[in-house]
């Protein structure tokens, strides 16, 4: 039981992150259009997906794994009675499967229709405020899950494609 | 109809009250009866049902008394009514009711104006049936607005079911800026599902012209029902007839307020009711685990003996409010069934089929989402035993057969489970162009053998099904495949059997509810699986040692048939380490189809909210979506019907 947190420590961490963003979109706003990001760690490196498509960020949970189904995806997990499909995203993009460890998180994702999926990765960071210039592409990608990269402080940071990534098969 | 014709004759020679709400029934079968004549173009029916409309509506108004003579009329035009149907489909003999029926149609006209004497409401110039359905107030405010020399305009709009509050309210205030909303009334007639319709009766200064102006509302109408003059000479009521008009009207709100007993609720808000039980159903598991958990240590036993009682008494009242909410979705067939029959008079007429359909079971009960889903899979199984079942009526009479044929639909409740069987007197499926048609399109090997179910069951093979030429000469088979899936997709089986020159009848098999079930948890090694238990026959502890092989499948000897066994844990490759002496086999099967699945463990039987997987993993065959029992886990749910079907399709080709 000590894996699962309930759902209030869940939306603090989410609401803190959210926060931290808000504090630093300050007065240096330009014209260009601003992209939110959440961030997130997988081997090591840093990778973003847009905040609109997050739904919630929950702690690892207990995964029932799916016979018949390709070895990035985990299984399904029971997020408050919903039934989600739990991807590996190391596996998906080809790096290892993700360790378990007290930073491991669950990034559940808004798909096209109406239902979510969920994305392990290796541990969470912030939501960053990207502007247009600073996103360059991407090249040399394997699998196409990588679109763009962004600087940020100093660092690139790899902007996954979701709707790639989602349909993404083994 | 005739049922209730008969009621309120025995209540009217009775002498007492006649119920209103029994001629609202008369009346509206009499409506329905005259769509239905329009529909098919049966003028005379069509005709005699809008008297009869009419008189019913007159009588339901208080417009006419009831007397012998006009019971009557309704008692005649009930028989006419029955031999007019008699004869649908014979043009002569509809013919020859022609005369009687005009005659008929005269003689309740005539009955109707005779009667049709102005009551003292019908001074104010308005429509009664308007006038009853106004409150004492509304009908005071009404009075007062007319002695002003206000107009009086009825405003109809159409809404929205899921927004019409907003937009009514919308429509009111605009109204109340120019005059006052008397009252607001649901209006009858013909709208779609989905909307709506109000009148609003409205006192106002402006004329007609002015309003519709003034409101810019485009989907409102304005029609004049009084027009407002400068000085009203108002019957002015002695103070007993005030009451008399009143007492008459009573009856009738009473009816208006009986029917507004039921109320039309979205079937989606029926969907989150039944998701907020199926998360009540979870919790109630965790408690009684918790329950069990603590009973078992000595010292908080006597705390766990108490969670456990409160966990019994909150279990019954749960299940109350389970079944209610599961009886709220329950609908009968009887909705489909009048949507088929309407289907099969016109195919008569179209395909020039002499056919009749006889119903059974209509009054069996589905749960709405699949009774909506099955709609149609069994117009598809009805067009085909049409179309193609029945042979050309010579044949028929040559084979010695009825010319007419019939088309037999039945529906009952077997278990937890509801069959529909459609079935023909047709010529049966040609076993021989199936295969042909099989062969050439390479579905099949030339040698293949094939036993008499297996050659049936080719139907419903996909690339088959879409050729309409084999349809044409084999009998049968368009689409099949599609329902097939559909029911499938509910969880169900299709099945059928034909006789050649007898018939052909296909059944479906269906679960009564997918919203909550009973399901059997079963344990391979370290996994757990949710069977749902409408599907399961029966447990049977085995002996490993028991299992008998032919060509590496596993048989087992069940009563003296050999039923085919799969075991789970290498259906889906599951890591064993290894297998104990002692299994478990799960006989399952949906319609007559068994197949036996081999498990470690049962773990009992749970109440399941099954739900979808969210994600590609819905597509992973195997598996009907996913259950959570109460530990915040996962536990797939086998889909039956496609490992059965897999079984025994993996048989075939063996």
């Amino acid at each position: 039981m000590s894996e699962v947190t309930t759902s209030s420590d869940e939306a603090r961490e989410w609401d803190d992150i959210a926060r931290a963003a808000a504090d630093r979109g300050d007065s240096s706003e330009s014209l260009d259009e601003i992209h939110q990001l959440l961030s997130f760690e997988i081997a090591g490196a840093p990778y973003a997906v847009p905040v609109e498509r997050v739904r919630e960020i929950v702690r690892m949970r207990p995964v029932t794994p799916v016979p018949r189904s390709s070895e990035d995806v985990r299984g399904v997990i029971s997020l408050r009675g919903e039934m989600i499909e739990l991807v590996d995203l190391g596996r998906r993009l080809g790096l290892g499967p993700i360790e378990s460890s007290r930073r491991t998180r669950i990034i559940v994702i808004k798909t096209g229709d109406d239902e979510v999926v969920g994305l392990l990765v290796d541990a969470v960071r912030e939501v960053m405020r990207i502007s247009d210039e600073a996103i360059q592409p991407a090249t040399g990608s394997d699998t196409g899950a990588v679109s763009d990269l962004c600087k940020f402080e100093d660092e690139f940071v790899s902007m996954i494609e979701l709707d790639r990534v989602l349909t993404l098969d083994g | 109809m005739r049922e209730d014709y008969l009621d309120l004759d025995d209540q009217r020679s009775s002498g007492g009250e006649v119920d209103p709400d029994l001629i609202n029934r008369l009346f509206r079968s009499a409506h329905s009866l005259k769509a239905l004549a329009g529909m098919f173009g049966l003028e005379s029916i069509q005709g005699l049902a809008h008297h009869l409309e009419d008189i019913l509506d007159s009588l339901r108004l208080g417009r006419v008394p009831m007397d012998s003579p006009l019971v009557g009329l309704i008692d005649e035009s009930i028989h006419t009514f029955a031999n007019l149907l008699e004869c649908v489909g014979d043009p002569e003999a509809l013919a020859a009711f022609n005369e009687p029926v005009e005659d008929l149609s005269n003689r309740i006209e005539a009955s109707a104006k005779e009667t049709s004497a102005g009551g003292e409401l019908e001074s104010l110039e308005i429509d009664s049936a308007l006038l009853r359905a106004l409150t004492e107030y509304e009908e005071h405010r009404l009075r007062e607005s007319i002695q002003r020399g206000r107009h009086i305009m009825l405003v109809g709009s159409t809404f929205e079911i899921m927004s019409f509050d907003e937009g009514l309210s919308e429509l009111s205030d605009s109204i109340r800026a120019i005059g006052e909303v008397l009252s607001t009334l649901p209006a009858p007639g013909e709208t779609p599902e989905s909307q709506i319709r109000f009148s609003l009766l409205v006192a106002t200064d402006l004329n007609i012209a002015e309003l519709t102006e003034t409101l810019d509302f485009p989907d409102a109408d304005v029609q004049l029902v009084r027009e407002g003059a400068p000085v009203v000479e108002l019957p002015t009521k002695p103070a007993e007839s005030e009451t008399a008009p009143q007492a008459a009207v009573a009856p009738e709100l009473e009816s208006l307020r009986s029917i507004s007993e039921t109320v039309r609720v979205d079937i989606h808000k029926l969907d989150e009711l039944m998701n907020l039980v199926g998360e009540l159903v979870i919790h109630r598991a965790s408690i009684g685990d918790i329950a069990a958990r603590l009973t078992a240590l000595p010292q908080n036993a006597q705390i766990g003996l108490e969670l456990s009682k409160i966990h019994k008494s909150l279990d019954r009242k749960l299940r109350g409010i389970q079944s209610a909410v599961l009886e709220v979705r329950m609908v009968p067939m009887r909705q489909v069934f009048d949507k088929v029959s309407r289907v099969v008079r016109s195919l008569r007429r179209d395909l020039q089929k002499d056919v009749r359909l006889e119903v059974f079971g209509a009054d069996t009960e589905l749960d709405k989402l699949i009774v909506e889903e099955l709609v149609d899979p069994l117009m598809h199984i009805v067009r085909n035993a049409i179309d193609h079942g029945m042979e050309p009526v010579q044949e028929r009479v040559a084979a010695g057969k009825d010319a007419q044929g019939c088309i037999k639909i039945n529906a009952f409740q077997r278990g937890n489970h509801v069959v529909i069987s459609v079935g023909d007197d047709g010529q049966g499926i040609d076993r021989a162009a199936l295969i042909a048609r099989a062969e050439s399109l390479g579905l099949i090997s030339a040698d293949a053998e094939l036993s008499d179910r297996e050659v049936l069951n080719l139907i419903f093979t996909p690339g088959l099904s879409t050729q309409s030429v084999v349809s044409e000469t084999s009998g049968r088979g368009v689409g099949m495949d599609v329902v097939r899936e559909n029911v499938m997709a509910l969880g169900g089986a299709v099945e059928v059997e034909s006789i050649p020159g007898r018939g052909t009848r296909i059944s479906m098999t269906l679960p009564i509810t997918l919203a909550i079930v009973q399901s059997l948890i079963v344990g391979v090694g370290e996994h757990r699986f949710a069977i749902p238990i409408n599907a399961v026959h029966e447990t049977l502890l085995i002996d490993t040692s028991e299992i008998q092989h032919s060509e590496g499948r596993e048989i087992l000897d069940l009563r003296g048939e050999a039923l085919l066994l799969r075991s789970l844990a290498k259906e889906f490759e599951l890591d064993i380490s290894r297998s104990s002496e002692k299994q478990f086999a799960v006989i399952v099967g949906l319609g007559e189809q068994r197949i036996g699945l081999l498990v470690d463990r049962l773990e009992g039987q749970q109440d399941t909210v099954i739900k979808p997987i969210q994600g590609s993993l819905k597509n992973v065959r195997g598996f009907a979506g996913a259950t959570e029992l109460g530990d915040q886990r996962a536990v797939l749910v086998v889909d039956v019907s496609s490992l059965v079907e897999d079984a025994l399709s993996r048989r075939e080709s063996a």
